[in-house]
């Protein structure tokens, strides 16, 4: 059980997932078409070529040295993460839901627009941040919005869009 | 030449320059502030502006808003260790420590100085020696750029992180990204897999936020709700001290040395820079173990070497038509836009242009240092806003940032992916700023290379028989290993004393 451990490290995982990167990156870069490739000239695939060996290699030190990887961890002040997965999960479900704030508003402010996705977004990131009282989370949550909004898209020029308030606004 | 230099002060100094070279500097310190909105985005948006305005006013609007960009990106750096663009990365190293520390003032007024110092220096190396020190970026062809940019990248990937592999593997990381688009020479499509949205490539933005805004936001978020981040401490000054800046002046003069005449080179830019001036700081200065802790040093040398390296860049710009960057060859075009041809013959045929040009930016890097003294206060001021406040602003500016680049909802995938990806790098010590120092020179790299392989007609043996770029490959390998020889000889050494 012990050497199993020590096989599995964190970081020979991630020096195979370095090799396997490189490994589709190298395919992928050999599969441009000849038609690119001009006599005489050094084409589109060999810079790439260069990148993907260097990058293999790496991967594959990680993947292969030596060194214990359980000492080496250590040495760098990595944080050992205790328990399994589900369990860490629900342990650290702030992180992963402020993650989720963000992926969802980078997702759907396109389409549902700047004004109500921003909104939402500071009103949910500032409870998760600890904020209890309800005027200071709405207030600023709306305030923060329409002076940003109005910052950028009246005095920066930037295109914001106002998806679903279009009909109103427009 | 001191009397074309008067007349070149004679019309800087006019009111109506007087106020272009003002809002230039604050509109360029505004954009350098905000994430994502750089000086080259900024500077080709004032292209349609210019043409209503005098050549020499447009001149001058368009070197005040690039030299205030650097200054203003210094300011998130410190603040919220977010970059506000390429060249203020390393900064974010001391400068936001600095800021916990309750010294943000300090950390903003030594940029602010050091920028001053380093600024007036390149221009007095453009006033007096322009013509004859521009001959030396001639002695750079593809190869030695290539073989500089090798350097750069290995002093960057030395001096951030412990772990050597593990920055090799996030800056070809960031060369890959680079490579992701239309070839630009034989116009392949590369790992675009059939979406036309990658066609354009990946902006280094994209990237650069996700990995440090998104990811900073999260972190900083995490310590303030496990109460792992302490409160910060009350500033104690605004301005710096006496002894601070004696303290701190070698690191300017060396800074703006370096980061000149890198700047210099054409292709080099701002950003190449401060990572190597950097690095050759924190191998040559005393007590070089308090750089990377919080140490003043460790913004004044990075933000003296950007400002230098900007002046540096206007060097081949003027004399020789080679732009050092982004910004440069908006400038590029812009003075052709006016009918002017930037070249050797720019001192014979429009020396009244170029001389107004000089003396504004006199003119501007003073007006940077007189504006700064009321900001680094407000500034500072920013630091007693409560995280849980000012992070979700700071995380919405910074989407506006990527959104404001081409519209495009593919750019918001990227950055939330790039955000992950920068949380795992951060949590499990994979340096982050080797990855967007590589995505920042990939394009010029790679071309550099090619250029390079054609001359010597396929023979990779070229990167070694020029003498400069045999010289950089080796200092790159040297940097790279030598930290790792050094050690393993003391223990080496410490076994054998052992055992005798």
């Amino acid at each position: 059980m012990r050497a199993r451990v020590r096989l599995f490290t964190r970081t020979r995982i991630e020096g195979l997932v370095i090799v396997l990167l490189a490994a589709g990156y190298l395919w992928e870069g050999h599969n441009v078409p000849d038609l690119y490739k001009m006599p005489g000239v050094p084409g589109p695939t060999v810079f790439p070529l260069l990148l993907g060996i260097v990058f293999a290699l790496a991967g594959a030190w990680l993947l292969l040295a030596p060194d214990k990887p359980d000492a080496r961890e250590a040495a760098e002040g990595d944080e050992k993460p205790v328990g399994k997965l589900r369990s860490r999960l629900i342990a650290h479900w702030h992180t992963v839901a402020m993650w989720a704030v963000i992926l969802v508003y980078l997702f759907v402010m396109p389409d549902l627009g700047f004004p109500v996705a921003t909104a939402l977004l500071l009103l949910a990131f500032i409870l998760l941040l600890g904020e209890r009282r309800w005027y200071v989370v709405v207030g600023l949550a709306l305030g923060a919005t329409l002076v940003i909004h109005l910052g950028f898209a009246l005095g920066l020029n930037v295109r914001l869009p106002l998806g679903v308030l279009t009909p109103l606004l427009k | 030449m001191f009397e074309l230099l008067l007349n070149g002060f004679l019309v800087a100094l006019t009111p109506y320059n007087l106020f272009i070279a003002l809002v230039g500097c604050l509109v360029g310190t505004l954009i350098g502030v905000l994430p994502g909105l750089g000086p080259t985005a900024t500077l080709a948006m004032l292209i349609p502006l210019i043409f209503s305005m005098p050549p020499a006013s447009a001149m001058i609007l368009l070197t005040s808003v690039y030299y205030g960009a650097m200054y203003g990106g210094s300011t998130t750096s410190i603040l919220v260790n977010i970059p506000g663009e390429s060249a203020s990365v390393i900064t974010c190293l001391d400068g936001n420590k600095m800021a916990l520390q309750g010294r943000a003032g300090p950390a903003l007024a030594i940029a602010a100085i050091g920028s001053f110092i380093a600024g007036t220096y390149a221009v007095l190396v453009l006033t007096f020696f322009g013509k004859t020190v521009a001959s030396y970026a001639l002695n750079f062809g593809p190869a030695e750029f290539f073989s500089l940019m090798v350097f750069g990248l290995s002093t960057v990937a030395s001096l951030t992180g412990k772990n050597v592999i593990k920055a090799v593997v996030t800056t070809c990381f960031g060369l890959m990204i680079s490579t992701v688009g239309i070839d630009l020479v034989s116009g392949a499509p590369r790992y675009t897999f059939g979406n036309p949205f990658l066609q354009d490539g990946i902006d280094f933005v994209v990237v650069a936020i996700g990995m440090f805004a998104f990811s900073e936001v999260i972190i900083t978020a995490k310590e303030v709700r496990s109460g792992k981040r302490g409160e910060i401490i009350k500033a104690k000054s605004i301005w710096v001290s006496w002894a601070e800046f004696v303290y701190s002046l070698p690191s300017i003069l060396r800074g703006t040395v370096f980061g000149f005449f890198i700047g210099m080179l054409p292709g080099a830019g701002a950003t190449l820079s401060t990572f190597i001036s950097y690095n050759l700081e924190k191998r040559i200065c005393k007590h070089p173990e308090r750089l990377g802790t919080g140490d003043i040093r460790g913004v004044a040398c990075p933000e003296s070497a950007n400002n230098a390296a900007s002046g540096g860049s206007l060097i081949p710009l003027l004399t020789l038509g080679l732009p050092g960057g982004g910004a440069t060859a908006i400038m590029l075009g812009a003075l052709m836009m006016l009918d002017i041809t930037p070249g050797p013959l720019m001192f014979e045929k429009h020396s009244a242009l170029l001389w107004t040009l000089v003396a504004s930016m006199y003119v501007g890097n003073t007006l940077l240092l007189i504006l700064n003294w009321p900001l680094v206060n407000i500034f500072a001021r920013v630091m007693t806003i409560p995280t849980r406040y000012l992070m979700p602003i700071v995380l919405v500016i910074s989407t506006i940032g990527v959104w404001s680049l081409s519209y495009s909802e593919v750019d918001l995938f990227l950055t939330g992916g790039a955000g992950l990806l920068g949380y795992y790098m951060r949590m499990h010590k994979y340096p982050i700023e080797p990855l967007v120092l590589g995505l920042i020179l990939g394009g010029r790299m790679e071309q550099a290379y090619r250029q390079a392989l054609i001359i010597s007609k396929g023979s990779l043996l070229v990167f070694l028989e020029r003498p400069i770029s045999l010289g950089l490959l080796i200092a790159a390998v040297l940097f790279l290993m030598l930290p790792t020889i050094l050690a393993k000889s003391k223990q080496f050494q410490a076994a054998r004393e052992e055992a005798a």
